[in-house]
């Protein structure tokens, strides 16, 4: 057994964020009250305090020289904890949509090593017409998760190298893709149901105009239906 | 007629292509399709039988539909692969605004240190 080995993992969060004054301060001092994990902030050129009130609430705040959209900043805090040689990073939204009391019982099969990648699946969080537009993609892409767009997710070691490659760099948002390329990998993920509030301010970056939602959609579904393997279904467990 | 307009353009095409290769406005990659482009309009220009032998030959009716066919089929490879490099590109901006912003956090965290390690 290696040194590393019997060490403890180490585990940092990535907060992707644009424009989330209004519940970034919340998230991250709730966070830092349940455990003592690096918090990392990508900002994603927010125009409101959100810089400001992350790093007031002592998060390490790394800014983008251009906006990426929330896939590009997320994978720029797994780049820099993966530099950093962590073993596990958490993902979760700046909205205060997702429980840090939930965060251990995510992050309990991926440290047990049961899992590569937790998801963290609320599907009663969402209408109907999202829950339509979900099968659609989970149709194409042949994804048999739960909860294909929820950003509450823990990644290990090889999951974070899967996606800090520069191949996973061109996906816009953190759901078809970014899962069809773990499971291309071989990597296990897992759902796991946690508790999800309704987001505080701000605004989605998706479902706030209809024309964006028709570009997500039709985007997502050619995405699926290009990378989905062929063959049998795939499974994710629960 | 059409045919000597043809060659004409043709010919001031890859002149051009050559002027914008030689002030080093265009990339000689993307200068060599083009000069490729204007030299075939040129030389259909000049051997409109060509085209008519041709068009026979895959057995097209009107000979210039073959010739625009073929035009647009140029056109529309060229642009795939303007969008295949412009992907390229994408993902090489995108990760050196990655890579600026993880320097920034590094920097961030050697200032940190330092100011604890210079503290009484």
């Amino acid at each position: 057994m290696t040194a590393r080995a019997s060490c403890p993992p180490k585990v940092g969060v990535v907060i992707p964020a644009l424009n989330e004054a209004d519940a970034i301060g919340r998230v991250i001092s709730a966070l830092r009250l349940r455990c003592n994990y690096p918090v990392v902030v990508i900002d994603d050129c927010s125009e409101d305090d959100t810089v400001q009130i992350a790093t007031e609430a002592g998060a390490q705040v790394l800014p983008l020289a251009a906006r990426l959209g929330a896939w590009g900043a997320t994978q720029t805090g797994i780049r820099y904890f993966l530099q950093q040689n962590f073993d596990i990073v958490v993902s979760l939204d700046a909205d205060g949509q997702h429980e840090p009391e939930s965060l251990p019982e995510l992050l309990k099969p991926v440290l047990h090593g049961d899992a590569d990648v937790a998801i963290g699946t609320c599907p009663e969080r969402v209408s109907r017409l999202r829950l339509v537009a979900w099968m659609m993609m989970k149709t194409t892409s042949g994804l048999r998760m739960e909860d294909i767009t929820s950003g509450f997710r823990v990644y290990n070691r090889r999951a974070m190298q899967q996606l800090a490659d520069p191949r996973a760099t061109l996906f816009d948002y953190q759901d078809v893709g970014v899962l069809l390329r773990l499971q291309a990998a071989k990597l296990t993920l897992l759902d796991v149901p946690v508790q999800m509030q309704e987001r505080c301010g701000g605004s989605s970056r998706i479902f706030h105009s209809w024309l964006v939602v028709g570009r997500y959609m039709l985007q997502t579904l050619v995405l699926g239906l290009s990378k989905r393997k062929l063959g049998r279904p795939m499974e994710s467990k629960t | 007629m059409i045919l000597w307009i043809s060659a004409s353009i043709g010919l001031l095409v890859a002149a051009t292509i050559l002027f914008l290769i030689r002030r080093d406005k265009l990339h000689v990659r993307h200068g060599v399709f083009w000069l490729f482009v204007a030299l075939a309009f040129a030389g259909l220009g000049f051997a409109p039988s060509f085209v008519d032998w041709l068009a026979k030959l895959l057995g097209v009716g009107y000979p210039p539909v073959l010739a625009i066919v073929a035009i647009i089929a140029v056109l529309v490879i060229k642009i795939l692969l303007m969008d295949i490099d412009q992907a390229r590109l994408e993902v090489q901006q995108q990760r050196l605004i990655q890579r600026l912003a993880i320097l920034e956090g590094n920097l961030q965290r050697r200032n940190k240190n330092d100011d604890h390690s210079s503290a009484p």
